[in-house]
């Protein structure tokens, strides 16, 4: 039992892990999962992983993943004050996910997934 | 710790049967960069061109700048845990080749990497359109894995820019720079009046190709550490990132990382430049405190007065960035920080991810949202197949008349956050 | 190249008619003239522009006539159809740096021929406009007028020509919350030392990007006895009496409203409605109560959950109404509350 959850959209990222129970994919929106992240962290999850991982900003990546905590405890400010900002990030790039030819998509899965996974070889330690 | 840098200028770089340097102008034999690059299995072939400054030509997509520079006295070799083997660098004598670089281009996933224009409105923005540019375009062996195909091109490039570098080891320079460092108790004895500076330096560590190699370590796996400045002139730091390529590092930037250089010019002078700090920008929150705690720490013990931070890319950074200056601001230590801006394409939009009322002295590099219109060139080095897909660009990006509507984005090193150049913004 | 023409405004006292004794002055319009500052500037358009005609207004009758003056001024500039429009410089006089401000941002915005105007940092004015008009920073006094109309003329003919304007370090301009790009002389690391150097040495320094205002207040202690506690309802989420009888403006409020709720027990459809015009009026006008929990607050009167519910509440609209603006207000009825014994409140927004 892992003591981490990752919300994702990216369909790579359930497929890469022998144990996918941490894992919950949706088929939504980059902004959608940073929503998704944010309503968690006010039922108290806290966030683990930086939400504005990469480089490819949102809405030029389709894929997001993001790390929260499985325990919930009191809301945590930090955790919110990030994924407010991310959202709010989310607003200033143009959006052109839909833009690319087909086979770009599984690079940015890929990178997407690499980006978590260094995130995961983080939280594993412990 | 004393380094002699010796720079060798480079007038024009020719190819020709034999590979040289005689009276500024590099010869290059293609057979033997070729047999260089080609070391690794993994490369199925390899091409070379040379760009000039000028020169209608566009290189994409980049992956990295090197400067080839070979180390002629002292511990070490270029490129110290990645090309040379594991040795304390920084000490000694190293000649560099100025005004060249090698650059790496190849597609390695679909969506990446810079331009480098040579002439033209993006010429104003890149540095390396500043630069006699030798251009190795990398393909790999089919059905190779991106990780492994990546590294592969970065090792490429640096083998054969260390290749270059020595057929200068026994040149004369053309000019000798020397910088010093002192021993902590050196520095305090010799300067009891200066203020205590340091340089701290973040670097990307974030994943496939968002990822800094220190000695030859992933920086993702290091705790903030202390450095002699004089250590990245001898490759101490590589680059293995280039997505969103305006503000990432490519390998001639540590090189000469410009902080560095202008705190030297400082030093014993104005303040006592005491050491380089390098931390990381790790996805996971918890190594972010660790290293920002760390680099507090750090600066504390170092009994420091001022540091300067410079970030390496956007979002997730900003975090650590925030967190790097409101702790070690917090420690009685004066800070100031270099960054660049995401502020939307009309420049309404909050600049950074993350904002603390400490950071009260920001540099910036520019504005990375601003759209630039690049013409069609003459000739592109690598391929525009990609330029649709890299950070910043999409299939619109290609215009009916050839011209492409970018971002600053694209551009490789346009809006750097080592403050590397003059762009900036109110 | 024709010149640029331009129409000039200007206070009484800059016409030199008089000081605060005729700050009631109306607006007047005074063709082919050239007044006071505008000398300077005509020096300073050289060939490129001519100021047509000078408008002159008394800061009082400005400010006193808001929408009279407001449209015979743009009638006038209107009937001149100028290139541009420049008002001022106004430099730390407030209600004239307002009035530079409104009007220019007026003419800018519902004629649309562009304006420029200029002022002091601190002057009220430059707050409630710099979003919406190109303001030059100029000194705190008309000493500074030489080097406010170096800038001033300049501006004004770009955005005449409708040229691209560069950068607030360049043009001059106070910062408007745009980043522009430029060149600067030095690279950034150079730029990065010297700013150290400074602020080692204790010396003043400049950033390059300002942080976002963080004006935080700490939170006051608990209330200790709610039971018995006299609890104030505010709001700048715009909820007036239907009709809006003292005409907040829907954005960039200039002032707020006192109402008396002394025996409402809800309110409806029929009685209260939003003035807001920053966000979807729907909800707010079926029941008021969403913004400004009236309803709720008098069941927790009733059931002793608090002692009692003020019999006032002030109202504003926070939409685009300048943070200088919002903290004069809350001074003002914070000291009426106080006065009233009241114990806490709760401030709504939107």
């Amino acid at each position: 039992m892992k003591n981490y959850i990752i919300i994702t959209n990216n369909p790579l990222v359930p497929t890469k892990l022998e144990d996918d129970s941490a894992v919950i994919y949706q088929d939504i929106s980059y902004e959608d999962v940073l929503l998704h992240v944010r309503d968690r962290i006010h039922e108290g999850h806290r966030l683990l992983s930086h939400p504005l991982s990469g480089s490819v900003k949102p809405n030029e990546t389709p894929y997001k993943s993001v790390m929260i905590s499985v325990g919930k405890g009191e809301m945590d400010e930090g955790s919110l004050s990030i994924i407010e900002n991310a959202i709010q990030a989310c607003g200033k790039f143009v959006f052109r996910s839909d833009k690319y030819k087909p086979e770009v998509y599984d690079d940015f899965q890929l990178i997407d997934w690499t980006l978590i996974q260094s995130a995961i070889a983080s939280a594993d330690v412990l | 710790m004393r380094l002699e840098m010796g720079h060798i200028y480079i007038k024009d770089i020719q190819f020709a049967a034999e590979s040289k340097i005689e009276d500024g102008i590099l010869y290059v034999s293609e057979e033997a960069v070729k047999a260089v690059a080609l070391e690794d299995e993994k490369i199925k072939s390899v091409s070379f061109d040379i760009a000039k400054p000028g020169e209608s030509v566009r290189i994409t997509p980049v992956k990295d700048v090197i400067e080839p520079r070979v180390k002629v006295e002292g511990r070490g070799g270029i490129f110290p845990g990645v090309i040379a083997k594991v040795d304390t660098v920084g000490e000694g004598k190293t000649y560099a080749l100025k005004g060249m670089a090698v650059v790496t281009a190849g597609k390695i996933v679909g969506f990446q990497e810079g331009i480098i224009d040579m002439t033209g409105p993006g010429a104003d923005y890149t540095p390396f359109s500043q630069t006699l540019n030798l251009v190795m375009v990398c393909e790999p062996v089919d059905g190779i894995k991106q990780h492994d195909y990546e590294k592969a091109v970065r090792f490429a490039g640096f083998r054969v820019a260390v290749y270059l570098g020595e057929l200068a080891r026994n040149l004369t320079p053309d000019e000798t720079k020397v910088y010093e460092t002192c021993t902590i108790k050196e520095g305090m004895e010799k300067y009891p009046n200066l203020p205590r500076v340091a340089y701290v330096q973040m670097l990307q560590s974030q994943g496939l190709l968002h990822d800094t190699y220190v000695y030859g370590v992933d920086a993702k796996k290091i705790v903030p550490t202390i450095m002699s400045p004089t250590e990245i002139m001898d490759g101490a730091i590589v680059s293995g990132n280039c997505v969103s390529a305006c503000d990432k590092n490519p390998t001639y930037v540590h090189l000469n990382n410009p902080v560095v250089h202008d705190m030297f010019e400082q030093h014993g002078k104005t303040f006592n430049f005491v050491c380089h700090i390098i931390t990381n920008e790790n996805v996971y929150l918890a190594d972010k405190q660790r290293s920002s705690d760390w680099t507090a720490k750090l600066c504390k013990m170092l009994d420091l007065d001022g540091v300067i931070v410079s970030q390496e890319g956007f979002g997730n950074p900003d975090t650590d960035l925030i967190m790097n200056c409101k702790k070690i601001e917090a420690e009685g230590v004066k800070t100031v920080i270099i960054t660049d801006e995401y502020a939307g394409r009309d420049g309404k939009s909050q600049s950074l991810a993350d904002s603390d009322p400490a950071a009260d002295a920001v540099v910036t590099g520019g504005n990375a949202n601003q759209v630039i219109i690049l013409p069609k060139l003459d000739k592109v080095i690598g391929t525009l197949d990609y330029v649709t897909k890299i950070a910043g660009a999409s299939e619109e990006t290609l215009r009916e008349d050839g011209s492409l509507e970018v971002e600053l984005q694209v551009l490789t090193g346009a809006t750097n956050e080592t403050g590397f150049n003059k762009l900036s913004a109110r | 190249m024709a010149k640029l023409k331009v129409v000039h405004y200007i206070n009484q006292f800059f016409a030199q008619i008089g000081g605060e004794e005729k700050a009631d002055y109306p607006a007047e319009i005074r063709v082919g003239e050239v007044v006071g500052p505008g000398a300077a500037l005509t020096q300073q358009f050289g060939d490129d522009a001519e100021i047509v005609a000078t408008i002159v207004c008394g800061d009082s009758y400005f400010n006193e006539n808001l929408e009279k003056a407001k449209a015979d001024i743009l009638a006038m500039v209107k009937e001149q159809a100028p290139d541009v429009f420049v008002a001022g410089p106004a430099f730390n006089a407030g209600r004239y740096g307002v009035a530079c401000g409104t009007i220019a941002a007026a003419v800018q915005e519902e004629l649309g021929i562009p304006a420029v105007t200029g002022m002091y940092v601190e002057n009220p004015g430059a707050d409630m406009f710099k979003t919406h008009v190109y303001i030059v920073s100029t000194k705190n006094n008309a000493a500074g007028m030489r080097d406010a109309v170096k800038k001033l003329a300049p501006l004004a003919v770009k955005v005449g020509k409708g040229e691209a304007i560069g950068s607030s370090a360049e043009e001059g301009y106070i910062p408007n919350g745009v980043r522009v790009n430029f060149f600067e002389k030095e690279r950034g690391s150079l730029r990065a030392v010297k700013m150290l150097l400074k602020k080692l040495a204790d010396k003043p320094f400049e950033t390059e990007f300002p942080m976002p205002d963080f004006d935080r207040v700490e939170p006051n202690p608990a209330v200790k006895d709610i039971a018995h506690a006299k609890i104030a309802l505010v709001t700048s989420g715009g909820i007036v009496p239907k009709g809006n009888p003292d005409h907040i403006e829907s954005s960039s409020a200039s002032h707020y409203g006192e109402y008396d709720i002394a025996g409402v027990m809800d309110l409806t459809e029929a009685t209260y409605e939003t003035a807001h015009g920053g966000y979807d009026p729907v909800y707010a006008n079926e029941d008021s109560d969403r913004v400004l929990p009236v309803d709720v607050l008098r069941e927790m009167e009733k059931e002793g959950k608090i002692g009692e519910l003020h019999h006032l509440f002030y109202t504003t609209v926070g939409n685009g109404t300048a943070v200088a603006s919002s903290k004069a207000f809350a001074a003002e009825f914070s000291a009426k509350l106080k006065a009233d014994g009241v114990d806490a409140v709760i401030l709504t927004s939107t």
